[in-house]
């Protein structure tokens, strides 16, 4: 017992965890930029910044000037609205549908996975053949269907990504909860009298709980990927919004003529925030894994 | 007799978060040539990192070798270079592994395997190298082997699996055979076997041998001088038989006496603190410690039956065709009746495979039984409702063998102890429930300080107290101990089983101690029964059971035990011998 004495406070995986990715410079710098973009869009939210995104505040596409104030220094649209301000405004667009994806897929994904991981047998068939039907129909072409049977709109993509990117979660905490439910420590509580849902949620999530989290972060790119390609095709945001993807889309006719203000503001936007998550989610990986210790 | 190889003041570290940790502190030993030299210790004490040491694999980082030489044939193995160091491995010294089932790519055929090291260091073409394969194969001891040679890996049992390890290992005749826990995870007939072929082996090729083992008995049959390594250090060298009869270290004296055996039959296993104090210091011998013997406790009708099954079956499906019927069955439990008694231990052996874990967990119904009844004081728990075989629980647990993975790593060893309580409403509140696991803390050992610690921050011996714990949160009547002392090491074995008896002692329990390791049967056990294919194939008490064997697969298995300690020494630790004092008290 030579090792105790030194902390009678125990430390959980998950302070250990904590401590792992403070000490790690990708997940600190990471998580900075993450917070910023956060920042930047509850600022929007509450109109405390670029709230008049539709003012029309100069000549139609007026080029980008440092000496004016920093609505400006992306320049102007068609309708003379800030490019700056647009940008700002489709963080909180993208963020938005992020958030609104995950908290809708990763509940129907969890609890999917842990049921039929857990129970198997034609509990596990019937899940395994819904989603393996669904996965089988090509992404975007569901996404489209949903978006045009729901309306168009940011409602609709977020109904849309959230039912749909639910499976490959499914699937690893199908996996893992398979693992673990034949392990001692399950097996152990069984013996005690521990029910089935006291099993599932108390003793196995919490060991596949890692995987939510890091699937919650590459779940945000991949929502804002989707998001700008749905709302370029024109399914997703609609005129009159702000979206980096309509920026996008405008951006068609508007490198014709030499301007690329626009589209460079919405690619840094997204640019920056998808490796930041990218970044931040291997991070998370590398202080979750369980194979890391005993 | 020339030294093959020498190692001086060899040390090596390993750079941790906690800092710098001295795997292996200045040791120094040699091996004779055509000798074997034994390592013995614990998990932790440095004998790996010896070997890997020997062969150069220290991973690097965070292992490195600080200091010290190893001198092969003259020659300093620590200033070799990568590329000299390749000529050795495999060639001049080579290895086998604890693990035959991990140690073989499970991609390539056994044949391949071998004939890789003879192409690569003998330069032999295909043809040649695959006529002294056969040769190899044969030699140790696989049958039919141009039949075996093009098979892969997952077709062969555990020992053949080894034995293509030896062949790999003998390919090209090396001068140092390093053995790690070559036998460790196999079954004791096996391992009987295995041990033969290694020492033909040896005399065959004049080769020397370095021998890794946690296990006195297996290296007293083997070596020819022994070094006992504890904490990094070697603390004692001696020839083989001196070291038994006559260990000088407390550390050494402690191993030996906390191994039960089987011919001698202690009333307490003694520990390696009972010689020694935790900073390495020998430490006076109460006299009465290994004096006193059991006596068989009598089994007679008085002690009510607790438990009684009858004729349970527990057979596997294997399914198998386009449409997934049933092909076959497995029988795992085929028609198995036993008794056991209030209050007494009942031991079930066999080897692995056997069907004694699935047997333990079918009586408590973590596996529904396919036919049979399990009579608990007198009720048919296999007729039990869910609800009712819930109620049921609180009176009959199980204690697993690995302590590492029997506990949820998420949870504090608080929640784990007070879990069985909410469970089963015991206690008031989940402040009583702590004051209660708290007390059993201190009934397992341990420092109720530590409820708000998790699993991870626990040895393995510390872990198992803690599961034992859980297992008495419900105040059961009843423990199924599952190979429960297996993955522990030989000094923290004897404190658990010590423990085992004295709650037994305390709280009237019934047990049944499931092993393979036939001593620690004998040790715990008033009653024993003999597995063998999924059937009882003997069942007596404890004593005539050993004395008295039989059935003939009891008496292979009694007699495949490493005789281990030699003859000479039976009785040196027992009360009254002259030896005995000279030995303990110094």
């Amino acid at each position: 017992m030579k090792f105790i004495a030194r902390k009678i406070k125990g430390q959980s995986l998950w302070a250990d965890a904590a401590r792992r990715l403070v000490l790690d410079p990708f997940a600190f710098w990471s998580f900075a930029i993450i917070l910023i973009y956060v920042a930047v869009g509850l600022s929007v939210k509450f109109g405390w910044i670029a709230s008049g995104w539709q003012e029309e505040i100069g000549p139609s596409r007026l080029g980008p000037d440092f000496a004016k104030d920093w609505r400006y220094w992306l320049g102007l649209d068609i309708f003379g609205r800030s490019i700056t301000s647009k940008v700002l405004q489709g963080t909180y667009t993208a963020l938005f549908v992020g958030l609104m994806t995950s908290l809708i897929s990763i509940p129907i994904g969890v609890i999917m996975g842990c049921l039929a991981g857990y129970f198997g047998g034609w509990v596990d068939d019937i899940i395994t053949w819904f989603y393996t039907m669904l996965s089988n129909i090509p992404d975007f072409l569901l996404l489209v269907a949903m978006a045009f049977a729901l309306g168009k709109g940011i409602f609709a993509v977020n109904l849309a990504l959230g039912l749909t990117t639910w499976v490959s979660l499914a699937r690893l905490i199908r996996g893992e909860v398979m693992k673990h439910k034949n392990r001692d420590y399950v097996v152990a509580a069984a013996a005690l009298g521990a029910g089935h849902g006291r099993r599932i949620f108390l003793h196995i999530l919490p060991n596949v709980l890692h995987i939510v989290i890091i699937s919650f972060s590459l779940r945000f790119v991949t929502a804002i990927k989707s998001e700008v390609i749905l709302t370029y095709l024109g399914l997703g945001a609609q005129t009159g919004s702000a979206s980096w993807g309509l920026m996008i889309d405008d951006a068609k006719g508007e490198l014709m003529q030499g301007i690329w203000s626009g589209l460079i503001g919405a690619t840094l936007g997204m640019f920056f925030i998808c490796l930041a998550f990218s970044l931040f989610s291997d991070a998370l990986r590398d202080a979750f894994d369980p194979k890391l210790r005993t | 007799m020339s030294e093959l190889l020498t190692i001086n003041n060899l040390s090596i570290d390993f750079s941790t978060s906690e800092g710098l940790v001295k795997a292996v502190d200045n040791i120094s030993f040699s091996i004779p040539e055509g000798k074997t030299v034994g390592i013995v210790g614990e998990s932790g004490s440095g004998k790996s990192v010896t070997s890997l040491g020997i062969m150069r694999l220290i991973p690097n980082p965070p292992g490195k070798i600080s200091n010290g030489e190893i001198l092969f044939q003259g020659k300093d193995l620590v200033k070799a270079t990568e590329s000299e160091m390749r000529a050795i491995r495999g060639n001049q010294i080579s290895m086998i592994f604890q693990e035959p089932m991990t140690s073989l790519n499970p991609v390539f055929t056994v044949g391949y395997q071998i004939a890789e090291a003879l192409i690569l260091h003998q330069k032999l073409n295909t043809k040649t190298a695959r006529e002294k394969t056969l040769d190899l194969l044969d030699q140790v001891g696989i049958p039919n082997p141009k039949a075996r040679i093009d098979s892969y890996p997952h077709e062969m049992s555990g020992g053949q699996k080894q034995r293509v390890m030896i062949a790999m290992a003998i390919a090209c005749a090396p001068k140092l055979l390093i053995a790690d826990e070559p036998t460790t995870a196999l079954d004791v007939t096996i391992q009987k076997q295995v041990l033969e072929l290694l020492a033909k082996l040896q005399a065959q090729y004049k080769m020397s041998m370095l021998f890794i083992t946690h296990d006195l008995g297996v290296i007293a049959d083997i070596a020819d001088e022994v070094a006992v390594m504890y904490r990094g250090k070697i603390v004692e060298k001696n020839k083989t038989s001196a070291i038994f009869q006559a260990p000088s270290h407390p550390y050494t004296k402690g191993l030996i006496a906390c191994r039960p055996r089987l011919d001698h039959h202690p009333l307490r296993l003694a520990t390696v603190s009972d010689f020694m104090t935790e900073d390495g210091r020998e430490k006076p011998v109460s006299s009465d410690l290994l004096g006193k013997t059991k006596t068989t406790r009598p089994l007679s009708d008085s002690n009510g039956v607790l438990l009684e099954i009858k004729n349970v079956k527990k057979h596997f499906p294997i399914r198998g065709g386009i449409f997934g019927g049933v092909q076959s069955w497995v029988k795992a439990v085929d028609d198995v009746s036993l008794t056991v008694r209030k209050g007494r231990t009942l031991g079930l052996v066999g080897e692995s495979g056997c069907g004694k874990t699935t047997l333990g967990r079918t009586i408590l119904r973590l596996i529904e039984p396919t036919a049979g009844t399990i009579n608990y004081n007198g009720t048919d728990i296999t007729k039990l409702d869910r609800e009712a075989m819930r109620q049921m629980r609180r009176k009959m647990q199980i204690i697993f063998q690995d302590p590492y993975a029997s506990l949820n790593p998420r949870m504090t060893i608080g929640a784990a102890l007070a879990e069985p309580m909410t469970i089963h409403k015991i206690g008031d509140n989940h402040q009583n429930r702590l004051e209660r696991a708290g007390v059993l803390m201190k009934k397992v050992g341990l420092d109720p300080k530590f409820l708000s610690r998790y699993p991870h921050e626990f040895s393995g011996g510390q872990r198992q107290r803690i599961c034992i714990a859980r297992a008495l949160a419900v105040k059961p009547d009843f423990i199924i101990c599952d190979e429960s002392v297996s993955a522990l090491d030989v000094s923290i074995q004897a404190q658990i089983l010590n423990l085992l008896l004295d709650l037994q002692d305390e709280f009237d329990l019934t047990y049944i101690f499931i092993s393979h390791d036939l001593a620690v049967v004998k040790f715990i056990s008033d009653e024993v029964v003999v597995m063998y294919g999924g059937k009882v194939v003997e069942m007596a008490d404890a004593v005539s059971i050993y004395e008295n064997p039989q059935h003939e697969y009891t008496k292979k298995l009694l007699s495949s035990i490493p005789k281990g300690i030699p003859q000479k020494s039976v009785g040196s630790f027992g009360a009254g011998s002259g030896e005995t004092s000279s030995i303990l008290v110094t």
